[in-house]
C-alpha cells in the first residue's frame, strides 16, 4: 500500500528518504514544531478548561437580578412598596425574595458569642433547597443555616443555636448554590422575616426563569423604581458572567499568541535546516535538473520535505497536547474526558494546521533557492 | 542521420570586468549511433561544449540544432523538457541519490511521470548493464564501476537519442573503465544512441568512432591554424 502511495506521490518518497538521511537533524527540526503545537494547543485548552470551571460556578447566575438601595441617593433600604412594585413589574414565573439583614451576637453550642449577619427571608423554600432537614413552609420559626456554617460548627437539624440570647432550633441545612452569587446561603444564617423589627428590606433577590426574562425584569425594575433619581441599584449577574467570559477569551487569545511565537522560532529552525540541506545537496539537485526535472519538480520535492517535517511535528504535538489536555481537565474540572469538547478539537486542529503552514512557509525560500540554481553551476561543485 | 548539429558556437563568460571566451566558434555534428570523444587539456572548453550540447546552457553566438530543430533560443522550461526526452547524462562522480536504491535511482528521471512500466523498464536496463542482482542496493553498497553502470542505466531510462558523458572513466580503474566503455560501445551499436564522452583518458579512444580535439576553445585543426 505504501509502495502504491509512493508511486502516486513520488515527491513524498524522495522527501522522506532525504529526511531520513540526516535523521537527527530532521527530528530536531520537527521538535520545534512539536513544542510550538504543544504550547498553542495546551494553553488554548487550559484556557477553555479554566473558563469552563469558572462558568460552571457562575452558571446559575445568568437568571438572577439583585435590587439594592442606592446609598448615594440617600436610600438605605427598600420599603414594602418597593417590593410590591418589583413583584408587579417582574416577568411571570419570577421569584422575588426580599431579604432583611442585621448584625447579632450568635453562639453555636458551647462556643462563645460572635457577631454575625443574620438574614431574614420570607419564603426560603422558593429559593433554596435543603441538604439536611426540611425548609418549613411558611417559615415562621427556627433557623436555617448554610452548608459552610453547618460544617464549621458541626450543626445538624434539631441542634440549637443562640441568636442575641434567644435559642433557636435549626430546621434545615441549605444547599450551596453558585459560589459567586450573593444568593449563595453557604455562610449565612436565616431567620424568619417576622423576627425582624425593622420593616424595610436590605435587598431583593429576583430569580427569573431565564437569562432573557431576568434582563427584561431588570429593565422594568429600573424603569419603575428609578424615576428622576437613581434610588435603587439593579445588578444583573448575567452581566458578570458575560464579563468573565470576555476576560477569559482575551486571556486565551494573548496566551495562544505568545505560544505562537514558539512556532515562529520552530519555523526559523526549519528554514535553517532546509537551507543547509540545499547547500549540501547542491550537486544532487543539479543532477535532477540535468536529467529533466523542471524547477517546479525540485520545488515540489523540497516543499514536501518541509511539509513532512511539519506534519510529523504537528502529529506528535497534537498527541502530546491531547495528553496534556487530559491532565489539565482532570485537575481543573475533575473530568479528564472534558477534553473531548468541540472547542478543544478546534484548538488542536488549529495548532496542527498552523504548525504545518509555518513549516511550508519556512520551506518556501530554501526550495525556491534550490529550484532556481543553474544546473551547470550546481554540477561544477 | 544527424542528431546534433552545432555551428559557429561561441561562449563568453563575464567574470568581473574580464570577458573569458571559452568557445571561439565550434562546429560539431553528431550522427545517430556514433560514439565520439572530445579530448583536450583542462580549460580547453570541453565541458562548456558538453553543457551546450546537453541544453544545460546556451551559446553566446552560433546555433544548435537538435534532431533538426533549432534549440538555441528556447527558455528554461522547454529546454528542460527537451533535455529529458532526448538527452541522457553520465557524470564522472556518478551523482546517484544516496538514499535511493539502484532501481529507484534509474527511475529518478521519470519519477514524476505516471508511467506504470517505469520500474520494469528500470530493472530491465539494470539487468542489461549486468546489475540484475543489485537492484535493491543503495549506492554505498555498490563499487565505483557498478555505480557508473547504474548511472548509465539512468541515462537510458527515457530512451534518449544522445548520451553525454563527462569523464565517465575518470573515477574508475583501468579495467573497470574498459567495462564501462564496452557498455557505451554496445549501447551505441545496439540502440543507435549517439554518445559523446568528454575525457582526458586516452583509453576512450580505443572505443570511439572519432575523436574531436579541443584546444583553447577551437577544434583541433583550426586551433593549429590559429
Amino acid at each position: 500500500m505504501l509502495e502504491e502511495f509512493y508511486r502516486r506521490f513520488p515527491s513524498v518518497l524522495m522527501a522522506r528518504r532525504n529526511l531520513t538521511r540526516t535523521r537527527m537533524r530532521s527530528l530536531l527540526a520537527s521538535l520545534g514544531i512539536v513544542i510550538g503545537v504543544l504550547a498553542i494547543a495546551s494553553l488554548g485548552m487550559f484556557g477553555v478548561a479554566l473558563q469552563y470551571s469558572i462558568s460552571e460556578n457562575l452558571g446559575g447566575l445568568g437568571n438572577q437580578v439583585i435590587v439594592s438601595p442606592n446609598p448615594e441617593a440617600d436610600v438605605y433600604n427598600l420599603t414594602e412598596r418597593d417590593v410590591r412594585e418589583i413583584r408587579r413589574v417582574s416577568e411571570p414565573g419570577t421569584t422575588v425574595s426580599p431579604v432583611k439583614q442585621r448584625r447579632e451576637p450568635v453562639s453555636y453550642g458551647r462556643g462563645e458569642n460572635r457577631t454575625d449577619f443574620v438574614y431574614g427571608v420570607g419564603q426560603p423554600a422558593e429559593v433554596y433547597n435543603a441538604t439536611e432537614g426540611r425548609i418549613p413552609e411558611p417559615f415562621q420559626s427556627g433557623a436555617l443555616v448554610g452548608q459552610s456554617v453547618a460544617d464549621e460548627h458541626d450543626i445538624q437539624p434539631g441542634n440549637t443555636i443562640t441568636v442575641n440570647g434567644t435559642s433557636v432550633r435549626v430546621r434545615a441545612v441549605l444547599e450551596s448554590s453558585g459560589s459567586f452569587s450573593q444568593l449563595n446561603p453557604d455562610n449565612r444564617i436565616y431567620l424568619p422575616v417576622s423576627s425582624f423589627e425593622e420593616s424595610n428590606y436590605a435587598q431583593v433577590y429576583v430569580t427569573a426563569e431565564s437569562g432573557t426574562a431576568a434582563n427584561e425584569t431588570a429593565i422594568a425594575v429600573r424603569e419603575s423604581l428609578n424615576g428622576r433619581e437613581e434610588r435603587v441599584r439593579v445588578q444583573e449577574l448575567g452581566d458578570i458572567v458575560d464579563q468573565v467570559n470576555e476576560t477569559f477569551s482575551i486571556i486565551n487569545t494573548v496566551l495562544t499568541g505568545i505560544a505562537s511565537i514558539s512556532l515562529l522560532v520552530a519555523g526559523i529552525s526549519i528554514l535553517n535546516v532546509m537551507l543547509m540541506s540545499t547547500v549540501e545537496r547542491r550537486e544532487e539537485i543539479g543532477v535532477l535538473r540535468a536529467v529533466g526535472y523542471q524547477k517546479r519538480d525540485v520545488l515540489k520535492v523540497m516543499l514536501m520535505e518541509a511539509t513532512l517535517l511539519g506534519v510529523l511535528g504537528g502529529l506528535i504535538g497534537v498527541g502530546l497536547s491531547l495528553l496534556a489536555g487530559l491532565a489539565i481537565n482532570h485537575y481543573t474540572v475533575n473530568d479528564a474526558t472534558a477534553v473531548f469538547r468541540l472547542i478543544n478539537g478546534a484548538y488542536l486542529l488549529g495548532a496542527f494546521a498552523f504548525g504545518v503552514v509555518v513549516s511550508i512557509l519556512s520551506g518556501l525560500y530554501p526550495a525556491w533557492k534550490a529550484a532556481s540554481e543553474e544546473p551547470v553551476e550546481a554540477l561544477r561543485g | 542521420m544527424t542528431v546534433i548539429d552545432a555551428h559557429g558556437v561561441v561562449k563568453r563568460y563575464r567574470t568581473g570586468d574580464q570577458t573569458l571566451e571559452a568557445l571561439k566558434g565550434i562546429d560539431f555534428r553528431l550522427d545517430a549511433g556514433e560514439f565520439v570523444s572530445i579530448m583536450g587539456p583542462s580549460g580547453s572548453g570541453k565541458t562548456t561544449l558538453l553543457n551546450i550540447l546537453g541544453l544545460l546552457s546556451t551559446p553566446t553566438e552560433g546555433r544548435v540544432l537538435l534532431d533538426g530543430r533549432d534549440v538555441t533560443d528556447l527558455g528554461d522550461r522547454k529546454r528542460t523538457h527537451l533535455r529529458k526526452r532526448t538527452i541522457g547524462f553520465v557524470f564522472q562522480h556518478f551523482y546517484l541519490l544516496p538514499t535511493l536504491t539502484a532501481v529507484e535511482n534509474v527511475e529518478v528521471p521519470r519519477l514524476f511521470d505516471h508511467d506504470p512500466n517505469r520500474t520494469q523498464r528500470a530493472e530491465d536496463l539494470l539487468t542489461r548493464v549486468g546489475l540484475g542482482d543489485r537492484l535493491d542496493h543503495r549506492p554505498d553498497q555498490l563499487s565505483g564501476g557498478q555505480k557508473q553502470r547504474v548511472a548509465i542505466a539512468r541515462s537510458l531510462i527515457n530512451a534518449p537519442k544522445v548520451v553525454l558523458a563527462d569523464e565517465p572513466t575518470g573515477s574508475l580503474d583501468r579495467d573497470t573503465g574498459r567495462q564501462i566503455l564496452d557498455e557505451f560501445r554496445r549501447i551505441a551499436d545496439e540502440d543507435d544512441v549517439a554518445i559523446v564522452a568528454v575525457t582526458h583518458d586516452e583509453l576512450v579512444n580505443e572505443y570511439v568512432d572519432r575523436t574531436v580535439n579541443l584546444v583553447d576553445g577551437l577544434v583541433g585543426e583550426e586551433a593549429l591554424d590559429a
